[in-house]
């Protein structure tokens, strides 16, 4: 009985993904049909006139989450580090339970933080026009992915077996030794896939990129310009979802935005299955 | 086993009654403010309807009544011939409310002179021709020019009369907004924005501006009333024609005395 309850739940849960992505499929199709695949690699979103390019959303959902991996993985890797090494039991519980609280904060909260304090400051630190740029972005998906990232990297960082940590302390290896040959080297797996987890946060997270990325269909130019407004898939799935006629062929645009979000996030995952090696490093001479 | 059916009747019992009694109104932000003082008095005279109100856009609303998942659509423009059809007469539209778009600039562009300009000049800055404040007699910094999402009712009945035709696109935008709230903000928090407001919005922060041609300050309640004011529209609400009696009953409220003392207090002019 439980055997046969295990395996259905299994089932179900593995029939989901394909659902979705059954679903997706199904209904961006209609767009595939009227226009073919040109829609991927064109400029122009405009419903009203049946264009549906979707490069720079494509752009700027890339640009934003790069962005914010690219300032939080380091520095929730080293404020990791930092907890799991350096601080004492309780001043580290501390540490952990205000991550988890940042953590547990709704996103639309850190929208009107980035609607009120950040695209300010961004405004004037650049002297720009509006602050809603990929920057506001990529620095409010830093903020919101933080506490993943940090999270997740302590845990492993503090696991890493204390008989590990007493050998190499043993064998004369200083602090930082320590952490460059045993701690990294072992925790590096969990670090990766803390990653790629925020990753996707970031890469679906909607309102509080909406609020602050400008929204308008725009490749930044030159393309390397994060102080200019531009769009991502999440936003306009935000913006535009409502109002499209279901079974229209905007409609069947959006789902395809959303079949391309999908995708991004599968892409994540199987570069996350690779086979990890924990202990490589160690096996070195 | 019985227990969970328990359950589901239970549940099922608590929302059956409810349902009949909900009256769900979706749409335009413009209206929204009507609707939530109008909702808000009804309540208290008929505590026995529940009413929720919620906005989205004119679109959101078009779209809301078309699918069936509201009871009263909110629009601030003209139904489009596409939208007209897909109802096929199924659907009555009760205009509830006058009130112009107004051509709201930020307190620093209005206070460096920029009072008033003409159609031609709103349109070549929403075109991306003129780009400086200069151009049009203001100093000497970019134009921040704010549009709104293509759905939105306010951008429908701006763009007609600025633009030429209700969808045209405005190519000289910096960024995209949503809802009345959200661009107004946008506009008050820049030095050198400009964008599209209804009446209800404009306040110290968020200027209104006189269009030339029309040789009337905008945003005051009576140069809508003597059809000055170029860019004007009626607020209407979307009614299935299957719409139940209680449902009416908050229409007739809204169109009776009281409810358009509300449509007055909250900024917009009267109906009648």
């Amino acid at each position: 009985m439980l055997k046969l309850y295990c395996t259905l739940s299994a089932a179900l849960a593995t029939a989901t993904i394909f659902l979705v992505i059954g679903f997706l499929v199904q209904a961006s199709w209609p767009l595939v049909q009227s226009q073919g695949f040109t829609f991927l690699f064109e400029t122009e979103w405009y419903p009203y006139e049946a264009l549906y390019g979707m490069l720079p959303a494509v752009i700027g959902t890339l640009w934003s989450v790069s962005l914010a991996l690219l300032i939080a993985v380091p520095l929730g890797f080293s404020a990791a580090l930092f907890s799991a090494e350096l601080l004492s039991e309780p001043a580290r519980q501390f540490v952990r339970f205000g991550m988890e609280l940042l953590a547990g904060i709704p996103s639309v909260v850190y929208g009107l933080i980035g609607l009120w304090v950040l695209l300010p400051i961004i405004e004037v630190q650049f002297d720009l026009l509006s602050g809603r740029s990929l920057l506001a972005a990529g620095l409010l998906l830093a903020l919101m992915i933080l506490p993943t990232i940090m999270l997740l990297s302590e845990d492993a960082i503090y696991s890493v077996s204390k008989a590990q940590k007493e050998a190499a302390t043993n064998l004369g290896l200083d602090w930082s030794e320590r952490l460059l040959r045993i701690m990294i080297p072992e925790s590096w797996p969990y670090v990766r896939t803390a990653t790629l987890l925020a990753m996707g946060r970031a890469m679906g997270e909607t309102i509080a990129v909406m609020l602050v990325v400008g929204s308008i269909d725009r490749i930044p130019e030159p393309w390397y310009n994060l102080l200019e407004p531009a769009q991502t898939l999440t936003s306009r799935l935000g913006r535009e979802m409502a109002e499209a006629g279901v079974d229209s062929i905007h409609w069947s645009a959006l789902m395809a935005c959303g079949l391309l979000l999908a995708l991004f996030a599968m892409a994540v995952a199987v570069i996350s299955l690779r086979p990890t090696t924990p202990t490589e490093a160690l096996k070195k001479p | 086993m019985k227990f969970l059916l328990a359950i589901l009747l239970l549940i099922s019992s608590f929302n059956l009654p409810a349902a009949s009694d909900r009256i769900s109104i979706v749409g335009s932000t413009t209206v929204l403010p009507i609707m939530a003082q109008a909702a808000k008095r009804y309540r208290h005279l008929h505590p026995d309807i529940i009413l929720t109100v919620s906005g989205g856009g004119s679109g959101v609303g078009v779209a809301s009544i078309r699918q069936g998942t509201a009871q009263i659509g909110m629009v601030s423009r003209e139904l489009t011939e596409q939208e007209k059809n897909s109802f096929n007469n199924s659907v009555e539209t009760i205009p509830i409310a006058r009130d112009v778009v107004a051509i709201a600039v930020s307190k620093t562009v209005y206070l460096s002179g920029i009072k008033q300009l003409s159609i031609e000049q709103i349109a070549d800055i929403y075109r991306g021709k003129r780009r400086n404040w200069k151009s049009v007699g203001g100093a000497d910094t970019p134009i921040l020019v704010i549009d709104k999402e293509a759905s939105r009712g306010t951008r429908h009945v701006f763009a007609k009369v600025v633009l030429g035709h209700a969808q045209a696109r405005a190519r000289g935008a910096s960024i995209i907004t949503g809802s009345n709230n959200e661009e107004q903000a946008a506009i008050a928090r820049s030095d050198q924005a400009i964008g599209m407001l209804s009446t209800a919005w404009l306040n110290d922060q968020v200027r209104a501006l006189a269009i030339i041609g029309a040789n009337h300050e905008p945003g005051s309640l009576t140069h809508i009333t003597d059809s000055h004011y170029p860019i004007q529209r009626t607020l209407d609400i979307l009614l299935p024609k299957n719409a139940s009696d209680k449902t009416r009953k908050f229409i007739d409220f809204l169109l009776s005395p009281e409810g358009q003392k509300i449509v007055q207090n909250v900024g917009y002019l009267p109906i009648h």
